[in-house]
């Protein structure tokens, strides 16, 4: 279980990204972050590994206090947690096996990974994680060789290598065509399911939130304005959605996210 | 006149540049005209500010550069160059005026001639400035033929052959002893050998009122030679030195018949046999022939170029290495994503940008001069000056490198646990080595380039072997130099071509 409570991030220049948000997410869950780009979708994710530091508020994850994890406990908080991002942050001149066992790097000694090492077991563990996103073949490719769904289908497989209980995911599928967004959001719907990881990912398009959500929450400019189940975001009309797009959703709403 | 509306200045420059948009604020022709008499002050009126500030320049330029023409000693100018100067610059000035007035009446007015004048202009000066000599480049081009060709094609000079020699060898005496000498007896066997008949006589000597009196004629023969093929006939005086003996005003020499026999009939050389000698000198006749021609060997010029070569190559690796060892931290303070912060490393960044722009603007030849000054003519002062230029000129590429580190993954290899030493070596290095080692493939191959040149200051290497032979009319030595510098910087660009590829 993740508890966000009284979450709060003030940027340095003073932008305002999230404000007092609070809500819980249940082991298990595919919950999904809908809001307009800019209202703090990726700054909430980012707040819960701390890749970004949180302002204010805490973040409670089966009873361990993130927020006020410092070094090697957050390290191996965050070796937990899996993340995937819109732009699949792969080192591009490194093999697909290196950006893989890089998953890995947070259970490794840290000695023996500096000179690219890794156990025998770790190589058997990414390609195993390659065999599942189906590029077993790719191993030794250089990964800007690979096309988008392909970089993604690896950024997978690293956040898999870290035996993850949680998956963040930061609109996996806003750089990917809509028939790769499905294969992609399958991917994870099939870990969600199967291996009970909990996943917190955020989207675009409404269509997708129907189909794989089983939880949402909507931001606004930094606000929780809306959190409901699978089945309200079904029945969402279209005055609702608007609630929480605001003016510009008639344009967006019609356009790329009702898409 | 009506109100101009009040425009922002610079959407209005952006209007009134096209001219068929209407409306434009209306100005006199005349008073645009009168303002053109200090030029593109009309314009400005008329509101073309930019190009009314052009055309002020422009003639500025003009009036300063026919002044430089007439007082300049840099060259000497045709007659009536400054009359015809003069006379293009006040075309100008009619035509900006011409054209400011038409212009505040929405017209143009011929801009190809404004454009004519000051090319005219231009290359009118710039042809005499330059001392452009059309004349010379053609009639003197035959004389640099000669030399052109040799530069071109020096591989004669390139190679040599070693000779191996048959000697046979007479004694001639003179003057003739009282007493007289036993004739030479002809060799017999394999061995080859000669006979002087007479065996002693007088050298030909000038003769005051005289010229020069014939020395005695002498009959060589000779046996034991390789057959159908030249013998060249020697001299060697007393003491020792060797010369070819001039006959009729040709060295001497003769063909061998199918037995390998030969005989020559010449007058002994002319011979100035010293005042302390005395009594009789026995001087020595020789026959050669070249018997065997030995293997092909690099003749010395050859063999020095290339060694000057390797020398230059070194250097130019030397220098990379010692540019990179400062380069990367000079490359870490002039990053701007590292440096941007705080404003005493903003400063530190500034400071870096500003000295490697610097360094990097002054030429590598003028810091081998330096260098030379600094340690001395020869390689070293080359490797100071490529790695002065190779510092200032790497610390920037790899700045710029730093700069494009992504940040997406260091983020994704932060977020997986890793260390902070782990985030580096898995998601900064992989972003900055490639860029790293092909800028420094790069960099090497500029400095081959450039360490060939730098020895012409003094820089040493093959350059400065090269600029000696050229000042010695050296042109075959020379040619080799450069071939093989065009070689070495040809195989060296396209290996570090294919290198490159692979690490981008
Ligand atoms: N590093 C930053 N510094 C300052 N403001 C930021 C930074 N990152 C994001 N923001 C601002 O915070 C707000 C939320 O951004 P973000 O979390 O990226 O939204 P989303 O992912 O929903 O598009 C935006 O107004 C954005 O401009
Ligand atoms: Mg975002």
């Amino acid at each position: 279980m993740l508890k966000v409570e009284n979450l709060t991030k003030v940027y340095e220049d003073g932008t305002v990204a999230l404000r007092n948000v609070s809500f819980e997410v249940a082991d298990g869950e595919f919950m999904v972050v809908i809001g307009l780009s800019g209202s703090g979708k990726s700054t909430l994710l980012r707040c819960i590994n701390r890749l970004i530091e949180p302002t204010e508020g805490r973040i409670i994850w089966n009873g361990v206090d993130i927020t006020a994890a410092k070094g090697e406990e957050l390290r191996k908080i965050r070796r937990q947690i899996g993340m995937i991002f819109q732009q699949f942050n792969l080192v591009e001149r490194s093999s697909v096996l290196t950006n893989v066992l890089s998953g890995r790097l947070g259970y490794i000694n840290p000695l023996w990974s500096l000179i690219n090492y890794f156990p025998r077991e770790d190589h058997e563990r990414a390609l195993a994680a390659l065999k599942r996103v189906g590029l077993e073949d790719k191993a030794h490719n250089r990964a800007d060789a690979l096309s988008g769904g392909q970089q993604q289908r690896v950024g997978i497989a690293r956040a898999l290598m870290q035996e993850p209980k949680l998956i963040l995911a930061d609109e996996p599928v806003a750089s990917l065509d809509p028939v790769l967004a499905h294969s992609i959001l399958g991917q994870l719907e099939q870990l969600n399911k199967e291996d009970g990881i909990t996943v917190i990912c955020s989207l675009h398009y409404l269509d997708l939130v129907q189909r794989y959500s089983t939880h949402v929450i909507g931001l606004r400019e930094g606000r929780l304005v809306f959190e409901g189940d699978n089945e309200d975001i079904r029945q969402m009309t279209d005055e609702r959605f608007k609630e929480i797009y605001g003016e510009e959703a008639e344009r967006i709403g019609t356009g790329s996210i009702m898409g | 006149m009506s109100h101009a509306p009040e425009h922002d200045g610079e959407k209005e420059e952006k209007v009134l540049e096209s001219w068929e948009r209407a409306p434009l604020p209306e100005r006199s022709p005349l008073i645009a005209g009168i303002l053109s008499i200090i030029p593109g002050l009309g314009h400005i009126y008329i509101r073309q500010v930019y190009r009314g500030i052009g055309y002020l320049l422009l003639s500025l330029a003009m009036a300063g550069l026919t002044y430089w023409a007439h007082i300049t000693t840099e060259f000497e100018p045709f007659p009536g160059l400054i009359t015809v100067l003069l006379i293009l610059a006040l075309l100008f000035w009619a035509w900006v005026i011409v054209s400011a007035v038409l212009a505040a009446r929405q017209r143009r007015f011929a801009p190809a001639m404004g454009l004519i004048v000051v090319l005219a202009y231009t290359y009118i000066l710039g042809w005499q400035a330059t001392e452009v000599n059309l004349q010379k480049f053609f009639t003197e081009f035959p004389d640099t033929f000669n030399i052109f060709t040799r530069v071109m094609w020096p591989w004669r000079a390139a190679f040599e052959r070693e000779q191996e020699l048959l000697i046979a060898r007479a004694d001639f005496a003179n003057p003739c002893p009282e007493e007289g000498l036993p004739p030479q007896e002809p060799g017999s066997g394999d061995e080859a050998w000669i006979v002087v008949e007479p065996n002693c006589g007088e050298f030909a000597r000038y003769v005051l009122g005289e010229g020069v009196r014939p020395g005695t004629e002498l009959t060589v023969r000779g046996g034991g030679f390789l057959p159908d093929r030249e013998v060249e006939i020697w001299w060697k005086d007393p003491i020792g030195q060797e010369f070819r003996p001039i006959y009729e005003g040709e060295t001497i020499s003769a063909m061998t018949d199918d037995e390998g026999n030969f005989s020559v009939t010449f007058g002994a050389p002319q011979y100035e046999t010293p005042p302390q000698a005395v009594g009789v000198q026995i001087h020595e006749v020789q026959a050669r022939q070249v018997t065997a021609i030995g293997a092909l060997r690099v003749s010395e010029n050859l063999e020095l170029a290339i060694n000057r070569m390797i020398v230059t190559i070194f250097q130019a690796l030397m220098a990379t290495s010692f540019g990179i060892v400062f380069a990367i931290p000079a490359s870490f303070l002039a990053a701007r994503n590292l440096m941007y912060g705080t404003l005493p490393t903003r400063i530190i960044y500034y400071v870096t940008r500003f000295v490697m722009n610097v360094a990097r603007s002054i030429e590598p030849i003028i810091w081998a001069v330096i260098a030379a000054v600094w340690v001395g003519l020869g390689p070293f002062a080359g490797v100071i000056a490529l790695t002065i230029h190779t510092i200032a000129a790497l610390g920037k590429l790899y700045s710029e490198a730093i700069e494009s580190i992504q940040p997406g993954p260091i983020e994704a290899i932060s977020a997986t646990g890793a260390t902070r030493l782990q985030v580096i070596v898995y998601a900064i290095v992989p972003q900055i080595i490639p860029p790293f080692l092909s800028f420094t493939i790069y960099r090497w191959d500029i400095n081959v380039r450039m360490s060939t040149i730098i020895g012409f200051v003094g820089g040493g290497g093959i350059g400065q072997i090269l600029f000696q032979w050229i000042n010695q009319s050296r042109w075959s030595a020379a040619g080799m130099a450069v071939w093989l510098i065009a070689i070495t910087v040809s195989v060296l660009d396209y290996a570090s071509g294919e290198l490159r590829k692979r690490f981008v």
